[in-house]
C-alpha cells in the first residue's frame, strides 16, 4: 500500500541556487508541526534514477526544485508534468543522471506513478559551483519559505 | 574503402554528464577523434578549504548523486587518518555494508537501465519495458533492495546522514539486519535469474581488446572495496597510500576541461573490470560462477566487459553482505558512540573503491580542525585517457561499418565505463504549454 504524501526537495547545495529545493525542504521539515502528520520530508538531492522508488511509494508527491522557466529570479511556479511543453527533449538532454521527468515517465510505464505530482519550481539566478546561493535568492528566501508553507498547508489539509 | 563522414555525439545519453564523441573521417582516414569532456571546473577542493572537519563529509557526499556513500567514506577515512581516529570493528563492518549497498545500487542501475537496453537493441529502458517486462521488473526489484539497504545502513537512499567521523550516528537493529538478510537471499535468486537473460544477449557486447594498465585497491584479506593497498596490473602493490600521486598522475589535455590521469602507460582503467583483473580470485564463488558463465577471466582487456564485472561484483556484494550481517548478528549489534579524534591537526588520506573505481580524498587540517588543503581524485577522471585510447584503437577496426553502427559502438564504449561527468545538478530548463 502506498504512503500518503511526500515533500521531496531536489538539487545540489554545491551548485549555489540549485540548493533552493533542499533549503525549502529543510524549512518545511523544521516547521512540520504546522503541517499534516501524514507528510514525509525527503531530501532527494541529485539522486536521479534512485528517486524511482521514493516517488513511486507515495500517492501524492510535492517536489521542490530549481527550475529555469525564464521567469524572474526567485519567482515560484506551481505546475504539473503535463503542463511542461518540452519534456520529451529534456528526457534525452538531462545534464547528468536522468532527471525526475525521466523517472516519472518510467514510473508511469511501470504503473507506479504517484496519483498526484505537483512541482514547485523556483527560478534560480546562478547554478555555478559554490556553496552559497546568490544574493537575490538569499533575499527572497523568507518570502519563498512563507509562500511554500502556506501552499502546502492548503494543499494537504484535506489529505 | 574511402569515405567521408562525421560522428558527433554530444551529451551521450544515459551517461551521467556531458561527454562528446567527435569523429571526423575524410577519404576513409581519421582526421579527428576525441573523447571530449565539457564540464565546468568543479572546484570541490576550494569548497572544502575553510570548512570544519565535521562538515567535510556532508559536503563531499553531494559531489555525486550515485557515489555519495563512497565519497562519504573516502572523506571520513581521510579525516580520521588526519585526526588519529581508530574506528571500531563494528563500524568497519557497517561501512563495508554501506559500500556494498552503493555498489549494488549503482551497478544494477548501470547494468539494467543503461547497458541491457543496448544489448537488446532497445534504445532505452522504456522500449525494453514493452518487450521484456519481466527483465525490467527484476532490475527494478534489485534496484529497490539496494536503495533500501542504503537507507537502512546510512539513513538515506542517497546523500547518507548516519556516516560520521569516528563511526555512525545510529546503527541498524538486529531485527532490521535479519530482515535485510532475508531480502538479500531473495535478491541472490533474482540475480541468478537475470544473469542468463543478459547472457542471451551478451554476444552483442563488442569483442574488442586493448591492453592497458588496471589500477585499484587490493588486500590479502578480502575482495577490496573499503580497504587495501593501491595496486596495478603492471607494477604490483604500492603500500604507501599517502604517496598516491606517484600512481595517479593527473594532467590536463587541451580538448577537455576534465583532468586526465596516467601511470605506467599512456592511460589506465579503474572500476569493476580493474578490480576484477586485480582481485577476481577473492570474489565469492557465486560471483566467480557468474564471471565463468560469461567467460570473463583475469586479465580481460575488453572494456565492454566492465558491465559483466559489475554483474559479478553485484552477486559478490550480496553474498559478502550476508556474511557481514551474520558477523554483526553473532557478535550482537551495539549502539556505539562515534570515536572521538585523538588530535585536531594533521594530514590524512582516505582511499576507497566506489562503483566507478578507486577514489582518493586527501585533507590537511589545522590546529582548530579546519581544512586548509584538499585534493580529490575521482574515478571517472582516471578513465578519460583510457576511453580516448580505446577509441583510437577501436575506430580503425570498425571504420568500414555503417556510420550508425560506429556511432552506437562508440556510445556503448563510453557507457561501459559508466562515467560520471559533472555529476552534480539535475536543474531543469522548461517551457510551458
Amino acid at each position: 500500500m502506498k504512503k500518503k504524501i511526500a515533500v521531496i526537495g531536489l538539487g545540489n547545495p554545491l551548485r549555489r541556487d540549485d540548493a533552493i529545493g533542499i533549503l525549502l525542504l529543510q524549512y518545511l521539515s523544521q516547521n512540520k508541526k504546522k503541517l499534516s502528520k501524514t507528510i514525509d520530508f525527503i531530501d532527494g538531492g541529485t539522486s536521479g534514477l534512485n528517486l524511482l522508488h521514493l516517488l513511486g511509494d507515495y500517492e501524492t508527491v510535492l517536489l521542490l526544485d530549481a527550475v529555469d522557466f525564464k521567469g524572474s529570479t526567485g519567482e515560484i511556479k506551481k505546475f504539473t508534468v503535463d503542463e511542461i511543453k518540452n519534456q520529451k527533449i529534456q528526457l534525452f538532454l538531462s545534464t547528468h543522471e536522468p532527471d525526475f521527468l525521466t523517472v516519472y515517465a518510467l514510473l508511469k510505464e511501470l504503473d507506479r506513478a504517484p496519483t498526484r505530482l505537483v512541482i514547485f519550481g523556483v527560478q534560480p539566478k546562478d547554478i555555478s559551483y559554490g556553496t552559497r546561493v546568490s544574493q537575490e535568492i538569499c533575499s527572497f528566501l523568507p518570502t519563498l519559505q512563507k509562500q511554500i508553507l502556506e501552499e502546502i498547508q492548503s494543499m494537504t489539509k484535506s489529505l | 574503402m574511402s569515405k567521408d563522414f562525421s560522428v558527433h555525439v554530444e551529451h551521450v545519453t544515459r551517461v551521467e554528464g556531458h561527454g562528446n564523441i567527435i569523429l571526423d573521417v575524410k577519404n576513409g582516414k581519421i582526421e579527428k577523434l576525441q573523447w571530449n569532456v565539457v564540464e565546468a571546473p568543479r572546484f570541490f577542493e576550494a569548497m572544502l578549504r575553510g570548512q570544519h572537519y565535521n562538515e567535510l563529509r556532508p559536503i563531499t557526499s553531494r559531489i555525486c548523486g550515485i557515489c555519495s556513500i563512497g565519497h562519504s567514506l573516502a572523506s571520513l577515512k581521510a579525516t580520521e587518518d588526519a585526526l588519529g581516529v581508530k574506528i571500531t570493528s563494528q563500524t568497519a563492518t557497517l561501512r563495508r555494508l554501506a559500500i556494498h549497498a552503493e555498489n549494488m545500487q549503482s551497478h544494477i542501475l548501470h547494468i539494467g537501465y543503461l547497458v541491457v537496453p543496448d544489448l537488446f537493441g532497445a534504445g532505452s529502458v522504456f522500449s525494453l519495458l514493452g518487450k521484456h517486462t519481466d527483465t525490467v521488473l527484476k532490475v527494478v526489484k534489485l534496484h529497490r533492495l539496494a536503495n533500501e539497504m542504503s537507507d537502512l545502513i546510512c539513513g538515506r537512499t542517497i546523500h547518507p546522514i548516519r556516516l560520521v567521523v569516528g563511526g555512525f550516528s545510529l546503527q541498524p537493529t538486529e531485527k532490521q539486519l535479519i530482515q535485510l538478510k532475508k531480502r538479500l537471499l531473495e535478491a541472490q535468486e533474482l540475480t541468478m535469474e537475470l544473469a542468463p537473460v543478459i547472457l542471451s544477449v551478451a554476444g552483442n557486447l563488442p569483442s574488442f581488446t586493448r591492453e592497458t594498465e588496471y589500477i585499484g585497491l587490493t588486500s590479502d584479506e578480502e575482495y577490496s572495496l573499503y580497504e587495501g593497498d593501491i595496486a596495478s596490473t603492471d607494477t604490483g602493490r604500492h603500500p604507501n597510500y599517502r604517496e598516491y600521486k606517484e600512481i595517479m598522475q593527473e594532467y590536463i589535455v587541451p580538448h577537455s576541461t576534465a583532468k586526465y590521469a596516467k601511470h605506467a602507460r599512456e592511460s589506465y582503467m579503474v572500476g569493476a573490470l580493474a578490480r576484477f583483473n586485480l582481485n577476481s580470485r577473492q570474489l565469492h564463488p557465486v560471483a566467480q560462477d557468474i564471471a565463468s558463465l560469461f567467460k570473463l577471466k583475469a586479465i580481460n582487456y575488453n572494456p565492454f566487459m566492465n558491465t559483466i564485472a559489475q554483474l559479478a561484483e553485484f552477486a559478490h556484494s550480496i553474498q559478502d553482505s550476508i556474511s557481514l550481517i551474520d558477523i554483526l548478528v553473532d557478535q550482537g549489534i551495539k549502539q556505539e558512540k562515534p570515536v572521538k579524534p585523538a588530535k585536531k591537526a594533521g594530514r590524512g588520506v582516505g582511499i576507497v573503491e566506489v562503483p566507478r573505481g578507486i577514489l582518493v580524498h586527501d585533507y590537511t587540517l589545522n590546529s582548530q580542525g579546519y581544512c586548509t588543503k584538499a585534493n580529490c581524485i575521482i574515478p571517472t577522471n582516471q578513465n578519460h585517457a583510457n576511453i580516448q585510447k580505446d577509441m583510437e584503437k577501436l575506430v580503425p577496426e570498425i571504420i568500414n561499418r555503417p556510420e550508425k553502427e560506429i556511432e552506437l559502438t562508440l556510445e556503448m564504449l563510453v557507457r561501459a565505463y559508466d562515467p560520471c561527468i559533472s555529476c552534480s545538478t539535475h536543474y531543469l530548463d522548461v517551457s510551458f504549454k
